[in-house]
């Protein structure tokens, strides 16, 4: 699965440590997530949408 | 009242290279055990070596995670655990070759004294299953999951490869609790692999 978490952070001028703190992760799962080494559940997935106000599918797409 | 500046911190080092060392340690005494080349209690008494190294390599591990922001709160409880049952396993293995070297021990006291050693490490399997539960962070829960599996994975197929080749006369009997210490190897092994494919050596 891809992601644009990254553009996504970016746009907000986010730090991964700073999207971390507001999903509640770490820094390394943040990292994880942006570099496409680990899917988050779907939990997770929700958490993310709704703190970038967006939906799961405009962030996460499949390969 | 001037408040003091605090002190330069103390770098701890890749934990890398600490659980490099701790492995090693591991495989030599292994090695020189297998081949016969120390004996029991030299081989249980040079263990102590990796068991310390285990001091570093926490320090180092919480040093690192703490700058990638890391550190939870489970972590945390899981340092103090592993710290509180490898003081209590050094102190009780120390005990125990300390009376053994003293002379005759009663034969109830030798129960309890083989037990406490055996009890400590109880104690640091369960902090690492308290680990899995109580971690929040599903990412680490995965890598601490992972290497678990690994190490159970390796201390398995080495009991059960060791063991048919003793029940063939091929292989020299060794203690069952070489499985434990493969097991903790296996952790380290997980880690190497969880660095490798997900780029952090995780929590354990």
């Amino acid at each position: 699965m891809k992601n644009r978490l990254k553009v996504l952070r970016a746009e907000r001028d986010w730090s991964q440590q700073a999207l971390a703190d507001r999903l509640g992760v770490s820094r390394q799962s943040v990292n994880a997530i942006e570099t496409g080494r680990y899917d988050p559940s779907l939990p997770l997935a929700f958490t993310i949408a709704d703190v970038f106000g967006m939906r799961i599918e405009e962030i996460f797409q499949r390969e | 009242m001037a408040q003091s500046e605090p002190g330069p911190t103390r770098n701890w080092g890749s934990p890398g290279l600490w659980l490099g060392c701790m492995l090693a340690a591991i495989g030599i005494i292994a090695g020189l055990a297998i081949t016969d080349a120390i004996g029991k209690y030299t081989a249980m008494l040079l263990l102590l070596i990796p068991a310390g190294l285990m001091f570093p390599l926490a320090k180092s591990s919480k040093q690192k995670n703490t700058a990638c922001g890391g550190n939870s709160a489970a972590q945390k409880r899981y340092t103090r655990r592993v710290a509180i049952f490898t003081s209590a396993y050094l102190a009780s293995f120390a005990l125990m070759t300390f009376l053994q070297e003293a002379g005759e021990v009663a034969y109830a006291l030798r129960v309890v004294l083989a037990l406490l050693p055996g009890l400590a490490i109880l104690g640091v399997l369960w902090a690492v299953g308290r680990l899995i539960l109580e971690e929040s962070d599903e990412f680490l829960r995965m890598l601490t999951v992972r290497q678990s599996l690994i190490a159970t994975g390796l201390a398995l197929s080495a009991a059960s490869i060791w063991g048919f080749l003793q029940a063939g006369d091929i292989a020299p009997p060794v203690d069952l609790y070489w499985v434990t210490i493969i097991w903790f190897l296996g952790l380290g092994v997980g880690a190497i692999v969880n660095r490798v494919q997900f780029g952090t050596w995780g929590a354990v």
